[in-house]
């Protein structure tokens, strides 16, 4: 059995003190996607920063790729890519611009031709010299979700990657996201899109204040269904 | 994560060395230059103007100080028993001053990475210490700046005159201003949270006040401020170098969550700085620093309906806010140092201290005012007429207040030889504070397309002086009773009367929901077109 990417065992997360939600536990295998659900509020994106770095654990334990989890270290940002809702960018740096940054930041030798494959998927191509502030905020949601394809990575992690996204570029990203998983890449997201669930989560993780549940993809897709909108 | 190294599962092409940190910051920063389009001549002229704007300023500011300290009248022979020498009002202010610094420091975090560093740079696998390098300079650089300015103004305008000695103290200025900025940063980077620094800060502020108030009731005499040899300086420089090194060793392991909170607060406060918008500031420097929660949850067991709930939120936002508490203390002792102190107890010294404690009281008395400005939905969830919040809005600040103006006005008393009709007409004057507190905090936002007015200062943007002085104008004008009372050192029914006609004015103003200028209604009421600020006369939260 490979080393798990992710193992939480009873974390628990919150601010202040004051946890989120109730202990959380999983493991996420290379090649698998682990998605969490609920409803607003319910810790996901709480759960996600922790992951990532950007949030202390209140308790239990979280270890990435068998360590625990710290993003100071170059080895950890080299594995780990993120897209969250951070809506921020250099004022001045064209949309291949941003691109080119991670990829060549990350190494990545041929950076040129990568951004342009990468405007292409994202449907960017006619705004690849524009800068950010010019686009709408769905474009600037391909722009940051392209960023996180544009560089190395083992774990992916998406909070709700169907913000703002067409039913054309949702279809294009849950290819992408099937594509990573047999690549050998595992995929932590959380999301509110029932059928980006099923179509790419092996399984869910449903999350509450009292007591959390996982669930197989399907289970947690026809949850999510019922929630009123 | 594992020592050894990592080959990442999915990979966009062939992967090579990574770039330098600086090959990253001089991507970002040639890409931006590309794009500005700024010829050498048109930079040089910037430059040029900047120079000369600055040039300009400080000879200004010392030509006042320089004034001042001619126009001081000599220190007495024999000092009164209760009384504060000029040096050593000097001492405290100076105390004060490194209580704000340090508690700016804390706020600020101990290094920040702006929104687009901390998305694009802070994932990067490159050494972090390059990338935040320039960010980790700029707070020690601004805080010798700011420090070597204020001590250059207090020792030129109270002290000294310019020159040798001058120069002397603004140097140890700056390195005690960047010594406190380093300390507080690398105490911040051994895990301290940013909320204890600041409160050191605080803490340092208020008992400097305390200090001033020990050292005028013992009747402690300072004839003069000892400035720092230049060796001491030097050695002050070696210190504060020392501690930079210590603080870029560290830069590396800082982490993503302290640098983007730092960089979050400082590009909200940079922001709130450019466009002149002190209540910005006062959030961008209050958000980050308190506890996300709360040990205990208020019960608010006073509130009978909507007007009772409003006045207890705010009073709980000002009971939740150590620093405008301290504020308000130090505000209230001010006034009444000027009248201890000698060379300043006089109708000059006196006037301009109430004048700036009030300002102070009344920004730290506007918490619950300005959450309502921000969140306009604040003051639509109750059942209750905008105008009706306004003056809902008016009941803390008014108590605030009212405790400020008795201490303030009851040291003018004891200084004019009088004090019960001081305390009266302090009173009095207490609604036009309310007032304007309110009126301030709900100003609308600074207007950069009106027309630019030449003063001997430079050019003033007038969309923006108006805005600026909605509230300072309610003082200025409505207490203007208490100020002619205060030049004649003396209080008669008369200025009581009129003090009690200039509250009802003030408070019928700080009531108004009207967000344009006299000037723009006029025009509107004449079928004009109004060039007011954006939003004209609309009603904010009107009913």
């Amino acid at each position: 059995m490979p080393q798990p990417v992710v193992r939480a065992q009873d974390l628990l997360v919150g601010y202040g003190g004051a946890p989120v939600c109730a202990p959380v536990t999983f493991t996420l295998q290379p090649g698998r996607a682990l998605a969490l659900v609920g409803s607003n509020g319910s810790g996901k994106s709480t759960v996600l920063r922790a992951v990532i770095g950007l949030l202390e654990p209140a308790g239990g334990k979280l270890t990435v790729l068998g360590a625990a989890v710290d993003e100071r270290t170059v080895e950890f940002r080299s594995a780990v890519s993120s897209v969250l809702d951070d809506d921020a960018y250099f004022p001045s740096l064209s949309v291949a611009e941003h691109l080119y940054l991670v990829a060549r930041g990350h190494g990545v030798l041929d950076a040129w031709d990568r951004v342009d494959e990468l405007l292409d998927e994202f449907g960017l191509v006619d705004h690849a010299a524009a800068l950010p502030v010019s686009l709408s905020s769905g474009q600037r949601r391909r722009l940051l979700l392209a960023a996180g394809f544009a560089r190395p990575r083992s774990l992916l992690v998406l909070d709700e990657p169907e913000q703002r996204l067409d039913r054309r570029m949702l279809s294009a990203l849950t290819d992408r996201l099937v594509a990573e998983k047999a690549a050998g890449g595992a995929v932590l997201m959380a999301s509110h899109d029932p059928e980006l669930v099923r179509a790419v989560a092996d399984r869910a993780l449903h999350l509450d204040d009292q007591r959390n549940e996982m669930l197989s993809a399907a289970d947690a897709a026809a949850r999510i269904a019922r929630i009123p909108a | 994560m594992t020592s050894d190294p990592v080959v990442p599962a999915v990979s966009p092409g062939e992967v090579g060395d990574l770039p330098t940190a600086r090959s990253i910051r001089r991507f970002t920063a040639a890409a931006g230059k590309a794009r500005a389009g700024a010829s050498l001549t048109s930079l040089l002229g910037d430059v040029y103007y900047a120079v000369i704007s600055a040039a300009i300023g400080a000879a200004v500011a010392f030509g006042v100080a320089q004034q001042v300290r001619t126009s001081l009248p000599p220190a007495p022979q024999v000092a009164p028993p209760t009384s504060l020498s000029l040096p050593a009002l000097v001492a405290v202010v100076l105390l004060a001053a490194a209580g704000v610094l340090v508690s700016l420091a804390g706020r600020l975090g101990p290094v920040g990475a702006g929104g687009a560093e901390s998305a694009w740079w802070l994932q990067l696998p490159v050494e972090r210490r390059g990338l935040l390098r320039p960010a980790a300079r700029r707070l020690p650089v601004v805080g010798a700046v700011a420090g070597a300015a204020v001590v250059a103004l207090l020792d030129a305008g109270l002290l000294g005159d310019v020159g040798g000695r001058t120069l002397r103290a603004a140097g140890a200025g700056a390195v005690v201003a960047a010594l406190l900025v380093l300390l507080a940063t690398v105490v911040q980077s051994s895990g301290v949270p940013r909320r204890r620094v600041a409160l050191v800060g605080d803490v340092v502020l208020g008992l400097s006040a305390a200090l001033a108030v020990a050292l005028a009731l013992a009747g402690t005499h300072l004839a003069a401020l000892p400035v720092a040899p230049w060796p001491v300086l030097v050695v002050g420089l070696l210190v504060v170098a020392g501690l930079a090194w210590l603080v870029d060793g560290r830069l590396d392991s800082m982490p993503a969550r302290s640098l983007r909170e730092g960089g979050s607060v400082a590009t909200q406060a940079m922001g709130a700085v450019v466009s002149l918008d002190s209540r910005e500031l006062g959030r961008a420097l209050t958000a980050g620093s308190s506890r996300p929660v709360r040990r205990w949850v208020s019960r608010f067991h006073g509130v009978r309906g909507p007007a009772t709930a409003l006045v207890a939120a705010d009073l709980a936002q000002l009971r939740r806010s150590p620093r405008h508490l301290v504020q308000l203390v130090v505000a209230a002792l001010v006034p009444w140092l000027a009248t201890v102190v000698p060379q300043l107890a006089n109708v000059p010294g006196v006037l301009v201290a109430v004048l700036v404690a009030g300002g102070i009281a009344s920004s730290a008395a506007a918490e619950g005012a300005r959450a309502g400005e921000m969140n306009p939905i604040l003051d639509r969830m109750l059942p209750l007429g905008a105008k009706t919040v306004r003056r809902l809005r008016m009941a803390v600040p008014g108590v605030a207040m009212l405790a400020w103006s008795l201490a303030a006005f009851g040291a003018l008393g004891r200084w004019a030889g009088d004090v019960g009709p001081w305390l009266l007409l302090a009173a009095l004057g207490t609604p036009v504070w309310a007032a304007a507190t309110v009126r301030a905090a709900y100003r609308p936002g600074p207007n950069w397309s009106k027309p630019l007015v030449s003063t001997p200062f430079g050019a003033l943007p007038t969309g923006v002086t108006t805005v600026v002085s909605r509230g300072p104008d309610l003082v200025v004008l409505c207490l203007l009773p208490t100020w002619i009372a205060l030049i004649l050192r003396h209080v008669t029914p008369t200025f009581l009367v009129l003090q009690l006609a200039g509250a009802a004015i003030a408070f019928a103003i700080g009531s108004s929901i009207a967000t344009g200028t006299l000037m723009d209604r006029m025009f509107e009421a004449s079928g004009g077109r109004p060039g007011g600020a954006p939003g004209g006369t609309a009603a904010a939260g009107g009913r």
